[in-house]
């Protein structure tokens, strides 16, 4: 019996000798915390991770019907369809830039990928204090003062919301370079023969070779990068956390899921069980967005 | 095809060289950190102690002077950076915590959830020598749980050469602020800076003391549910609307660089910054408290102290109790020290504030006026919950502009709901 | 005549690439122009595109500054990224290895299941994570520090993309040899996949450098504190040292942004070659 549960060629011992090690520190270091903390998510848990008041859905239902909680859900949806498509554009019009040069394809490859080796503390820090301070000598006043015009108060001003333009284009920044990255290794995979045939039927260089050969043969990559550009797009925190938290909190616009949920389990108020209830809903909103796209993208599948 | 061999033992070795040492770095560097579990010291384990990174330079030395000169047991202080509130927040959860540790005062769910311990009988015989504004919110049906250290208090700084240029009067009621600040807005400067949120973080409940009214009544219900709220804060949209303030400066309001640089003529901000402007600009400033608004209004200004409390789940409450007598009840030299010497605080006891010459003069003496007969404290059925939905609606009256009588009404339920939970 | 368009073509092309790569270089600049400046040169009103007097002695002062123990956190941040890299690097690849190559009827199972760890935002499961590492007495340990994030599902899907990549051939050679699973993983595998070990090692490297709050709270002392943390102490409460503080960032960047350049080929192979895209 023991012999059959250690499979052929006891293969199943050897599967768990290579992948115990990780999943017993994953089970341990990230499944116990996950499960405690939909645990305290059931329970009136203030200011305590052993709580003995049992709620039920209670912190569900405050949960699902805090305003709050919904306009940060709709921000992130704001967010998201704006950062998505554009660092997706971004990146890949840099990859097919860079890849149809000659020479010094690698010297700019370089520069746009070094903003992944900056923090979003560093990056954050460069944007609120330097670019877009809201007083004269910031950057972008400085640029606009050259211009004629007056200084814009960049992350306090609500009409019209300019503080979108720095969080979006902090993010551009930070990772334009990573996926300029995948996309130009999608494109070398792309054989040069299907150029030449192209070119043999008569199409045109640019806009027909792209729309016809080029962003077809990207469906990979594309696929990848459009998955890895929505997680990380959930899991947004760090430059909204630093570029418009202050001593005092946060302001109630552009405040995404994250953020909220770390207020209310972490600032100054520590309602634990409301903010685990808050993320199980998160976790469950993200869980059903990426299976259905890994089904439709099929990713799971492993080479025949 | 036969498996090379030459180089992979190496590697192999080295793999596995590189596994060991990982480990053994990992088991052997246990608490190489200093603060490992048994640390022996005369009296058994150390106390620790947590602060808030202070601005002031100094302050750290002075506070690991002062437990360096406790005898009793060591004290091991830590300076954390960073978000303090929800360091303090999650290590109270473990028993790797604080023993002692400063709090902008424990806050009720902190209290009603017993992490902090009752501190009644530190005080006792000190009692009325604390200032009451700022000891009530500390009390919790009838007991203490936390020591005031120091007071401070925010008010307007204003310039006086630029407000004789514009000729202008320092503002005595909201609306002469409100034109005030319209008046020395120029190219250069802006009249007035509330933060870099236009005054939502920061103001609290201090435009609706102004107005005559409470954040919180003495029964435990709202006490703001007055149209004079609305009209009041409807000002403070306007001198946003109208451009006057300083919006997006590279620091915030509680940093006086802008007001010091010229950016601004008049800045709300804490009296710690007073030796700053001082230093800077001699005696070209003057103070005010917020200008009152409305018929019942009446001038005002915010009141705070940091306060030592003992968590609950210390192992050694008793010896901790005891420090805090000795620090904050009975050194009235190191308090006084720790208020006087490094940027400008008021000490929490009455008598070390009468009797301190740096406070009989000037601008120092206006604050402790100020404070005095106009200190609002922040009471201490005003939960986080309700003080975030405040400073929400806040920014979107001042920013957004939206309606002050709706959005008082929404924050009145919120506030009502969530004094109703705490009231028990 | 037909060269002459495509000419034109392609001077736009690299003119706008050179724009782009003007602007993506500003923030770097902007770092190492404040770095050297004093505050009044950063806040003054007419831009300057460096500073009057570069003052080169801010970094020394960072370093002397008695507040801040930089060249102490500088270090930290080294020792605990280095073991972290290394503790992932090895953990991640078995058990990638494992599910790309050991046949195993509920291999797909546990894949899902390391792969939902992803989705599950930190910001969740911080403070029972932390409350767990307390219990365990690693409090200002680098155990506390180090293992709790050796545990990265991204590192172990990218290990199992590569790996499920990998010529088969070499391996059937050494079956045919008689090698095991281990050994062959071990002398064949392994030696052959340097891009993918450069690149995952890059990135838990860089995400280790980067990381601000779980070192923040678990590393209670002064003398355990990260680079990261040491830069949040020059934002205080009540002021801020902005030429320190930006001197400190660059000091924070510079060691990543030099091994990114020297190594940058054998990451980006490694990105490239990972399989993330395929």
């Amino acid at each position: 019996m023991l012999t059959r549960l250690l499979g052929p060629q006891r293969r199943y011992l050897w599967f768990w000798i290579f992948t115990g090690p990780f999943v017993i520190g994953l089970v341990v270091f990230s499944y116990v915390p996950l499960l405690w903390s939909i645990t305290l998510s059931f329970f009136d848990a203030r200011n305590t991770v052993t709580p003995t008041h049992f709620l039920g859905f209670a912190n569900y239902a405050r949960v699902l019907t805090d305003a709050d909680f919904i306009q940060s859900l709709g921000t992130f949806a704001l967010f998201a369809v704006v950062v998505v498509p554009a660092t997706y554009a971004l990146s890949l019009s840099l990859a097919l830039l860079v890849s149809q040069l000659g020479w010094g394809r690698a010297f700019f490859r370089s520069v746009f990928f070094l903003p992944t080796a900056c923090s979003y503390v560093v990056a954050a820090l460069i944007w609120k204090m330097s670019i877009f301070n809201g007083v004269r000598f910031g950057l972008a006043n400085t640029v606009l003062h050259w211009f004629g015009a007056g200084p814009v108060a960049w992350l306090s001003t609500t009409q019209p919301p300019w503080y979108w333009l720095v969080i979006i284009t902090v993010r551009l920044w930070l990772q334009a370079g990573f996926y300029l990255v995948l996309f130009l290794a999608g494109l070398q995979r792309i054989p040069a023969t299907l150029y030449e045939a192209a070119a043999v039927d008569g199409a045109q260089p640019g806009w027909q070779t792209f729309r016809y050969i080029t962003f077809p043969q990207l469906r990979t990559t594309s696929v990848a990068v459009v998955l890895l550009l929505v997680i990380n797009a959930f899991q947004a925190f760090d430059e909204f956390y630093n570029l418009l938290s202050s001593s005092r909190g946060y302001p109630p616009y552009a405040r995404p899921p994250l953020v909220y949920l770390y207020y209310v389990a972490l600032g100054q108020g520590q309602d634990l069980g409301v903010g685990s209830a808050g993320a199980v809903v998160l976790a469950l909103i993200i869980a059903a967005a990426t299976v259905m796209q890994t089904r439709w993208f099929g990713l799971g599948r492993k080479e025949p | 095809m036969s498996v090379p061999r030459s180089g992979l033992s190496r590697r192999r070795l080295l793999a596995a060289g590189g596994g060991l040492a990982v480990g053994a770095v990992l088991a052997a560097c246990g608490s190489n950190t200093g603060r490992g579990g048994g640390d022996a010291s005369p009296g058994g384990m150390a106390l620790s102690q947590w602060y808030h990174q202070y601005g002031e330079p100094g302050v750290e030395q002075a506070v690991r002077r002062y437990a360096g000169a406790y005898g009793k047991t060591r004290v091991d202080v830590q300076w954390r950076p960073g978000d303090y509130d929800q360091q303090t927040a999650a290590a109270l959860l473990t028993d790797s915590g604080p023993d002692v540790f400063e709090s902008p005062g424990p806050t009720l769910d902190q209290i009603q959830g017993g992490q902090v311990v009752d501190l009644t009988d530190v005080i006792s015989g000190a009692q009325p020598d604390f200032n009451p504004t700022v000891l009530g919110p500390k009390t919790y049906q009838g007991k203490v749980y936390g020591i005031p250290q120091t007071i401070d208090m925010q008010m307007l700084y204003y310039r006086k050469s630029l407000l004789a240029k514009a000729g202008v009067q320092p503002p005595s009621t909201l609306d002469e602020l409100v034109a005030a600040a319209r008046a020395l807005t120029t190219d250069e400067t802006k009249g007035l800076f509330l933060g870099n949120d236009g005054g939502a973080g920061v103001l609290g409940g201090v435009p609706l003391w102004a107005a005559g009214l409470e954040l919180v009544t003495a029964d435990g219900a709202v006490g703001f549910d007055d149209p004079a709220a609305a009209t009041a804060l409807g000002k403070l949209h306007t001198v946003y609307a109208e451009k006057s303030l300083l919006l997006g400066a590279p620091s915030d309001w509680s940093d006086p660089a802008a007001f010091i640089q010229g950016l601004t003529a008049m800045q709300w901000t804490g009296l710690w910054a007073l030796p700053q402007i001082t230093t800077a600009l001699g005696d070209d400033f003057g103070v005010l408290p917020f200008p009152p608004d409305g018929p019942r209004g009446r001038p005002s200004v915010p009141v705070g102290a940091y306060a030592s409390s003992v968590s609950a789940r210390s192992k050694r409450i008793a010896e901790a109790k005891d420090y805090v007598k000795w620090l904050w009840v009975e050194r009235a030299d190191f308090q006084e020290d720790f208020a006087l010497s490094y940027g400008f605080h008021i000490p929490a006891r009455t008598s070390l504030a009468q009797r301190a010459a740096g406070l009989r003069s000037g601008p120092a003496a206006d604050a402790v006026r100020f404070t005095t007969e106009n200190g609002h404290a922040d009471p201490l059925l005003w939960t986080p919950r309700s003080r975030t939905a405040l400073q929400d609606t806040f920014s979107r009256i001042i920013k957004d502009g939206a309606d002050p009588s709706a959005q008082l009404a929404s924050l009145v339920s919120t506030v009502s709901a969530e004094l109703a939970r705490v009231r028990k | 005549m037909i060269g002459q368009p495509r000419g034109l073509a392609r001077a736009l092309r690299l003119g706008l690439l050179i724009v782009l790569a003007v602007l993506f270089l500003i923030p770097f600049y902007l770092l190492v122009r404040n770095g050297l400046a004093t505050d009044a040169d950063i806040t003054a009103p007419d831009w300057t595109f460096l500073p009057h007097v570069l003052r080169w002695d801010n970094i020394p002062q960072l370093f002397g500054d008695p507040t801040v123990p930089m060249a102490r956190a500088l270090w930290n941040s080294t020792v605990i990224s280095v073991l972290t890299t290394g503790g992932t690097l090895l953990v991640a690849s078995l058990a990638g290895y494992g599910l790309a190559r050991v046949p195993y009827p509920y291999a797909n199972q546990v894949f899902y299941a390391i792969l939902g760890t992803l989705m599950i935002p930190s910001a969740v499961t911080f403070v029972p994570s932390f409350v767990l590492v307390s219990s365990l007495g690693w409090i200002s340990t680098l155990r506390g520090l180090v293992i709790p994030t050796l545990f990265s599902g991204f590192a172990a899907f990218l290990f199992r993309q590569y790996f499920l990549g990998f010529p088969r051939e070499l391996e059937d050679a050494a079956k045919v040899d008689g090698l095991g699973y281990w050994r062959t993983y071990w002398r064949i595998v392994v030696p052959n996949s340097t891009p993918v070990f450069a690149a995952v090692g890059a990135v838990v490297f860089l995400g280790s450098w980067n990381s601000f709050l779980w070192p923040l709270v678990i590393g209670q002392d002064q003398q355990a504190w990260t680079v990261q943390v040491a830069l949040a102490s020059f934002i205080t409460a009540q002021s801020v040292n902005l030429h320190e503080l930006f001197v400190a960032a660059a000091v924070s960047v510079l060691p990543l942004l030099v091994a990114f350049v020297l190594l940058q080929r054998h990451i980006i192979a490694g990105v490239e070659r990972s399989g993330i895209d395929g």
